[in-house]
């Protein structure tokens, strides 16, 4: 009768049905909006650079595990998220071989050097980003208004760009919105009707796939409400527009979906806030004092570096009890 | 009522439909026993009867001296035919005592006693010989929790009526049918230990128990200021220090036990059992659990003899799809062991039997650690369970010890969320027992 069919694992013998490719396919379908509308804004190209970018990111994957010899992970989507992640901060007019490039070396570089999924400390798509930006300071910084051929005459700045040139915000609505005015200005660059990177352009779809990431429980609320805060307490304090900071940028991109990268971020709560925060600040100093218009991928990759010492701020444990205090070991010592 | 609850927990599915509305079905007589000699936790204890002698049922069968000892009872009338290792349902071998029913029906119980007017140590003596545990798992000897050191006033006494592990279903069934005993229970322990609250803990699950029950409590009359207090439905809301919080708000302090925040937790089945150690002099020789699973085709509540194989229940009282059985638990999926066969016995703290089928077995390959979180979200006990893995795999025990492995209560709600399917509370379960022997050899080396 004992029957040698029985399973003999140690409890719990329940599991809650999620899995790393559920929550990979969660973020996917959150960047979706932002995605559709960056290929919306600049037709074939940006879709070509999307596509070429996650296939080369999930091939690098794929054909890294085989030389190492370690198992295919193809099928948990990491790969897929890193791609498309890369795709959507690059300008859209990006020679398809360095979105290729881009792709391999956040997979390669960034991810796979350390042991894959869950081990990378710093964030792979920014680090893919950091080294075209490196490589190709010009492709990387070429932007082009939304619904045009994406030719070098056409080529034109961002609203980051131009206020750091010494353009005003007016001057930014004059281009986007035909208006100086400045709500329509604002409303404008939330709706994301305006040159920059193929999927940070739109607030409000970011927005949308965050909403939906929260109600998922995949991502925590305090990471991107950190950074966003502190970016806005920030760039008032230093004499900068806030609200233009928040909507005008990759700041609220960067937020959402880089700052709460799980591997390169804290784990813990307070990490986390402290990660956002200083991401935030980061991103605001960079802007008002750095060579670079925009500065959150630096601001997140510092932060990423901290992150292993921002997990010793953990919650107190249960039931809590604080280290006797120096007067009692005092009189201890006494006896 | 405000449901009441701590922070964290989750929710893994109750699957207690089967069985919550069946009345508990009585097994009385069974050919044979086999009674593990140590089912209590605490300094072991030695068998008092040899191969060949008769014995009554609840004739006191093993036992020793010592404070955190309980002895164990013959729970049939019968010959004593071997006593040898065998398997208990913790998945160990220990020494058990086999008894075969002689049909002769001899009855040994001690003399009723009334727990209000005996003396306090009496009361807490007829605890002890009853050989009362707590039935809710752990097995911790009754009467020791309820003779509280001078310096640990009790102000509460609490009933673990949240049964929040999935499947089980015995606890509401006794509260159903014999609220009184719950009641009769808890007011004796209030009195032991001069308590004048009383609370019973249960899961808003049960809340159609609460008429039952608090007609129980007035019925009693003696005056027992017994309330009732509902629970958010939500795991390890049983766990005796998420009770306590849920409860009181207190939290028990590290390395503390509950007596410190001026608690006694015991489950509704050991109040039950002092209740009848009183009224009737019955030691705690039968034991209610729970039958159920999806591999099990006759789910059902019952009280057996203790010591009753399983094995010896089919196919007469119990019947299971063996085609289908995938894996067999002793107690509730969360927390319970899963045994290689079961020809095992029923012990004082066996809460439940499951037969689970493969779609309730599933066994998952460890994946990397995400660093999603979850655990630490999960964690009633607000550790950091993604970083006590990657201390306890990379053999550090200082650090899992400073942030907190012997905090854990090993109620796998961490493994129960990782989306990894990381062996989380499983390699805590070992790390504790690893980093217990390292210190008990540092502290042996430093006393040389
Ligand atoms: S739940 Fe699992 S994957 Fe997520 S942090 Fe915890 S151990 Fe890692
Ligand atoms: S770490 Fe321990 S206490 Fe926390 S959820 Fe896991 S098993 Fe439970």
């Amino acid at each position: 009768m004992p029957a040698n069919k029985l399973l003999l694992s140690s409890s719990p013998n329940a599991f809650t049905g999620a899995d790393s490719r559920k929550i990979m396919l969660a973020v996917i379908i959150a960047l979706l909006p932002t995605t559709v509308y960056g290929v919306v804004l600049y037709g074939l190209p940006a879709l070509l650079v999307i596509l070429t970018s996650v296939i080369s990111a999930v091939l690098a994957e794929a054909g890294f595990r085989a030389l190492t010899k370690q198992d295919s992970r193809v099928g948990d989507l990491s790969a897929v998220v890193t791609g498309l992640l890369v795709a959507l901060i690059a300008p859209p007019s990006l020679p398809l071989w360095m979105a290729a490039l881009g792709s391999i070396a956040a997979i390669i570089f960034a991810k796979e050097f350390f042991g894959g999924l869950g081990a990378n400390p710093f964030n792979p798509a920014l680090i893919g980003r950091a080294i075209l930006l490196m490589s190709f300071p010009a492709a990387m910084t070429t932007w082009h208004a939304p619904f045009g051929a994406l030719t070098d005459a056409t080529a034109g700045a961002t609203p980051l760009n131009i206020v750091k040139m010494g353009g005003t915000i007016a001057d930014v609505g004059m281009g986007i919105a035909g208006s100086s005015d400045y709500g329509a200005t604002l409303w404008t660059l939330f709706i994301g009707n305006r040159a920059g990177s193929i999927g940070e352009g739109s607030i409000l779809l970011i927005l949308v796939g965050f909403a939906f990431l929260l109600a998922l429980r995949v991502v925590r609320l305090i990471t991107p409400l950190a950074m966003v805060g502190t970016a806005f307490v920030l760039s008032w304090v230093l004499g900068m527009d806030p609200l233009f900071g928040i909507l005008s940028g990759g700041l609220v991109f960067g937020a959402v979906f880089m700052a709460t990268d799980y591997a390169s971020s804290p784990i813990t709560p307070l990490g986390k806030l402290i990660f956002g925060a200083g991401a935030g600040a980061l991103t605001v100093v960079i802007r008002k004092f750095g060579g670079f218009p925009e500065g959150v991928t630096y601001g997140i990759l510092i932060m990423n570096a901290l992150a292993p010492f921002l997990d010793k701020l953990r919650v107190k444990k249960y039931g809590f009890v604080p280290p006797a205090k120096p007067v009692v070991a005092a009189k201890e010592g006494a006896k | 009522m405000a449901t009441k609850t701590f922070k964290g927990g989750a929710h893994p599915p109750e699957r207690k439909h089967r069985t919550e509305a069946l009345p508990i079905e009585y097994v009385g007589t069974v050919k044979q026993v086999v009674v593990p000699v140590n089912q209590h936790f605490g300094a072991p204890i030695q068998p008092l009867v040899k191969v060949g002698d008769q014995v009554k049922r609840g004739q006191k069968i093993a036992d020793a001296d010592g404070r955190m000892t309980v002895p164990v009872h013959a729970p049939i009338a019968g010959i004593v035919k071997k006593i040898e290792p065998r398997l208990q349902s913790n998945n160990l071998e220990g020494s058990a005592i086999v008894i075969e029913a002689d049909g002769s029906g001899g009855v040994d119980f001690m003399p009723p006693l009334d727990g209000f007017s005996c003396g306090k140590d009496e009361a807490l003596a007829r605890i002890r010989e009853a050989g009362i545990i707590g039935m809710g798992g752990a097995g911790f000897p009754a009467h020791v929790k309820l003779a509280p050191p001078p310096n640990k006033p009790i102000t509460v006494v609490i009933a673990n009526a949240a049964e929040c592990e999935p499947y089980l279903t015995i606890d509401e069934r006794v509260m159903a049918e014999t609220p009184g005993d719950l009641v009769e229970g808890m007011a004796i322990t209030m009195r032991i230990l001069g308590v004048g609250r009383g609370v019973i803990g249960l899961e808003d699950n049960k809340a159609h128990l609460m008429d039952a029950l608090e007609a129980a409590v007035k019925d009693y009359g003696r005056g027992a200021a017994i309330e009732l207090q509902l629970l958010k439905t939500k795991y390890p809301q049983g766990g005796e220090k998420m009770l306590i919080t849920a409860i009181t708000g207190k939290e028990v302090p590290s390395g503390g036990l509950p007596m410190d925040v001026g608690c006694v937790v015991q489950n509704v089945g050991t109040f039950k059992a002092i209740a009848e150690a009183f009224r009737e002099g019955k030691p705690l020789i039968d034991r209610g659990f729970t039958v159920s699973g999806g591999a099990c085709k006759s789910p059902k509540n019952l009280v057996v003899p203790v010591g009753t194989l399983v094995s010896d229940l089919i196919p007469d009282t119990i019947q299971i799809d063996e085609d289908a059985l995938r894996r067999v638990i002793y107690g509730g999926p969360m927390m319970g062991p899963s045994l290689p066969n079961w020809a095992v016995p029923v012990q004082k703290n066996t809460s439940g039997v499951l037969f689970l089928n493969a779609s309730e077995s599933k066994v998952y390959a460890e994946g990397p650690c995400l660093r999603c979180g979850r655990c630490m979200n999960a964690c009633s006990c607000r550790l950091s369970p993604a970083l006590l893995n990657v201390a306890i795999k990379a053999d550090d025990f200082d650090q899992a010890e400073a942030i907190g492995l012997l905090d854990c209560i090993e109620c796998g709600t961490c493994s129960f969320v990782c989306p990894s399917h990381i062996q989380l509370v499983q390699r805590f379960r070992v790390g504790k027992q690893l980093l217990r022997a390292k210190k008990q050899k540092e502290a042996a080396r430093a006393g040389k």
